[in-house]
């Protein structure tokens, strides 16, 4: 009886498709193959398997590689080939579809190849332009630090906004309207406006710009983690700050400083005016350049030591235009109350206007002496770099 | 130092090439360890030199070759992965094509290839540990530093997480010391450990050496496993012991015929007696048994404190870990 059960291969033993045509995972071609292929092996590899037997086939994909990938290489030319022929169009050929590999058949997505690198690294200088480049760049090249849509379009109306009196200036010479031309001529009046006016410079368009500047700057760096990525590779705490405090002050100079000197420039140009105008007025402009210097050096300080006591950049942007505005609210109202200008002392922007018409040798509208601005500007800004300093030794590579 | 506090305490240490964990509970000193060999902490006493370079004095130099992958998120959400990357690269020292071009290669290594153009913020928790790993690895440093890996990766994630990192050791022939609380991906990659607890170094080496410290031979008894334990207790043999599963340290060769001739005393058949082969968690629990600790699993190193109690831990199941 036992000898009657049958076995595992005799119950298979009449069946054809299993003895005579094993299951291939090979592409079975159009028509059997007639003749051996007419081509040199090494072309082969790049096109389709004409004639070739499938052994063959499966070894030539095995060896090819392209960016460190084996298999499955289809190029055009194999593909044109396999479409319209390369030979004399009898031979039988096979059209080749993007073929899976051995490998990936066996579960591989792609082949992991750890590539060394022997390049040279730069100097300190290089990764600081980096850092300066990544912030600057942001604001009108991708790839770089991605500034908000607001912020750019900020900048951007600022920056038109600031050479209004150029574009004035232009207008009277091109209508020939002396009066215009006049109005917006160089002048220690006009040069002092376009830094440290208040109403339209410094209420409405530089304490704004900053703010949106700033916001981010380092509080964003203490959010995300970003100071990890600085501080775990050679860049040194003085260095980020240095380059940091760099980028925002670049930036608020091509507002402020840029369109100072292309205001007076542009006023020589187009008033055709000769060396002894830039005798007269090249002090008045160096004296408003310097004072527009010291604008962006103060409001920067401030903004960043704001931004590198926060984690969010909601905050420093409010405090900063806070605080300019601000202190200049209280001042004016101390001041209505007590008539005394010292008052002005607390608010950085009447600190910073009372040394801008020392400077450009305007009558003061301050009764303190302007040396008492001076000092103050400069506590403030010790103030701001010290606390911008200990903040940003405070920012840690590993865990906050 | 941090204050009063002090982080790193008596530590002398040497970490040979190739890789090694940095083990310990949270407020061992781990994080306070790799600050050290970034040179970003002035040591208070002592010296040391990572990559032949003085961490008191060339924390420039070795920063610019270590690459380290921090355990949280490190990334600017808003930036796509390559330019994430090659700015890295920048900050190391790169120029801007090398940066680019290094950074496509390191993105396609970490399994991000067609995924680099993406922005951060819409990757998954996998997709950003790589990018951090390309991001350390894109001027192919020396020696890599990984905090937590696989820390919040899925199986599928962490098993190619360690897959890239075993080959950056065996192909790219480079070093890692690796921070983690997770055993196995310890032992998957790493073939040394240090480990620090409350400042101070408490083990390295091998880890088939420091196995070794404590050989154990694991015994099945039946019938009387209580007058089994009674009698390994009495030949001072202290065996840890759950159900009918017993393990008792392997003194010399000798320590079979006692276990066997005490079982004949105590007339228990013993069904199976074999060395036992410890995993890193079991070495992990004898050392902090032997601290006084009575952790039940390296889970528990991610308790600041640990526990009080010093009870031994049972064993979830026969054979299993004590």
């Amino acid at each position: 009886m036992v000898d009657e059960i049958p076995g595992v291969d005799d119950l298979f033993a009449d069946d054809d498709l299993a003895s005579s045509q094993p299951i291939s995972v090979e592409p079975a071609p159009i028509t059997e193959p007639v003749q051996e292929p007419q081509v040199e092996v090494h072309e082969i590899e790049s096109q389709a398997p004409v004639e070739s037997p499938p052994q063959s086939l499966v070894a030539r994909q095995a060896d090819a590689e392209f960016l460190g990938e084996k298999g499955g290489v289809v190029t055009g030319r194999g593909r044109m080939e396999a479409a319209f022929g390369t030979g004399d169009g009898d031979e039988i050929a096979t059209a080749q579809v993007a073929q899976v590999s051995s490998e990936v058949a066996a579960g591989t997505i792609f082949h992991q190849v750890y590539r060394p690198w022997r390049g040279k690294l730069n100097s300190r200088w290089v990764r600081n332009w980096s850092i300066l480049r990544y912030h600057i760049y942001g604001l009108f090249s991708k790839g770089h630090k991605p500034w908000p849509m607001m912020t750019k379009l900020v900048v951007f109306g600022v920056l038109i906004l600031s050479i209004g009196d150029l574009l004035m200036l232009t207008v009277g010479a091109a209508t020939g309207v002396e009066a215009i031309e006049r109005l917006a001529g160089i002048s220690r009046g006009n040069l002092y406006g376009h830094v440290l006016s208040f109403w339209f410079r410094n209420a409405c368009t530089y304490p704004i710009v900053t703010a949106l500047i700033i916001g981010g700057m380092i509080s964003e760096d203490r959010r995300n983690g970003t100071s990890a990525l600085y501080f775990s590779r050679p860049v040194n705490r003085r260095d980020y700050a240095a380059m940091k405090f760099l980028s925002v002050a670049i930036i608020l100079s091509v507002v402020v400083l840029f369109t100072l000197s292309a205001y007076y420039l542009g006023a020589i140009l187009v008033g055709g005016e000769g060396w002894s105008y830039v005798m007269d007025t090249g002090l008045l402009f160096l004296g408003a350049f310097l004072a527009g210097a010291l604008l962006v050096f103060t409001y920067t300080s401030i903004g960043l030591a704001l931004s590198s006591v926060s984690s969010g950049k909601f905050f420093p942007a409010v405090a900063f235009i806070g605080l300019i505005l601000g202190t200049k609210m209280v001042a004016f109202l101390i001041w209505a109350l007590f008539d005394s200008s010292a008052i002005y002392l607390i608010s950085p922007y009447d600190n910073l206007a009372h040394v801008g018409q020392w400077m450009l040798g305007l009558n003061h509208t301050y009764e303190h002496p302007a040396s008492w601005s001076l000092v103050m500007l400069i506590t403030m800004n010790a103030i701001s770099l010290y606390i911008l300093s200990a903040r940003v030794s405070s920012l840690e590579v590993t865990r906050e | 130092m941090y204050g009063p506090h002090v982080a790193l305490d008596e530590m002398s240490l040497k970490i040979n090439s190739g890789a090694t964990a940095l083990l310990g509970p949270n407020g061992a000193g781990k994080s306070t360890m790799i600050k050290t060999l970034l040179g970003l902490i002035q040591l208070t006493s002592g010296d040391g030199e990572v990559l032949g370079y003085n961490i008191r004095t060339e924390g420039d130099s070795i920063r610019q070759r270590i690459g380290y992958m921090p355990e949280y998120d490190c990334l600017t959400p808003e930036m796509n992965a390559i330019h994430q990357v090659k700015y890295c690269g920048e900050l190391t020292g790169m120029n801007t094509k090398v940066a680019m071009q290094r950074a496509h290669e390191v993105l396609e290594y970490v399994g991000l290839r067609d995924q680099r153009y993406r922005e951060i913020s819409s990757f998954s928790t996998g997709m950003m540990q790589a990018t951090k790993l390309a991001c350390a690895i894109i001027h192919d440093p020396e020696l890599l530093i990984c905090d937590e890996p696989t820390n919040g990766l899925d199986t599928k994630a962490r098993g190619f997480m360690l897959d890239t990192l075993f080959q950056v050791v065996k192909q790219g022939n480079r070093s890692i010391l690796m921070c983690s609380h997770l055993m196995d991906d310890v032992e998957k990659i790493c073939d040394r450990i240090v480990m620090i607890h409350k400042g101070k170094l408490i083990a390295q080496g091998k880890i088939e050496d420091l196995k070794a410290i404590d050989r154990e031979i694991e015994i099945w008894v039946w019938g009387g496993a209580s007058r089994m334990e009674e009698a390994l207790n009495d030949a001072g043999l202290t065996p840890r012991r759950t159900g009918r599963v017993m393990r008792v340290v392997r003194q010399d060769e000798s320590t079979y015929d006692l276990v066997l001739e005490l079982a004949a005393k105590a007339k228990v058949q013993i069904r199976r007696m074999e060395d036992y082969e410890p995993s890193l968690e079991d070495l992990f629990l004898v050392i902090m048994d032997r601290l006084g600790y009575g952790v039940k699993s390296s889970s528990d190193l991610l308790q600041s404190q640990p526990p009080t109690t010093s009870v031994a831990p049972a064993p979830s199941r026969p054979g299993g870990n004590f």
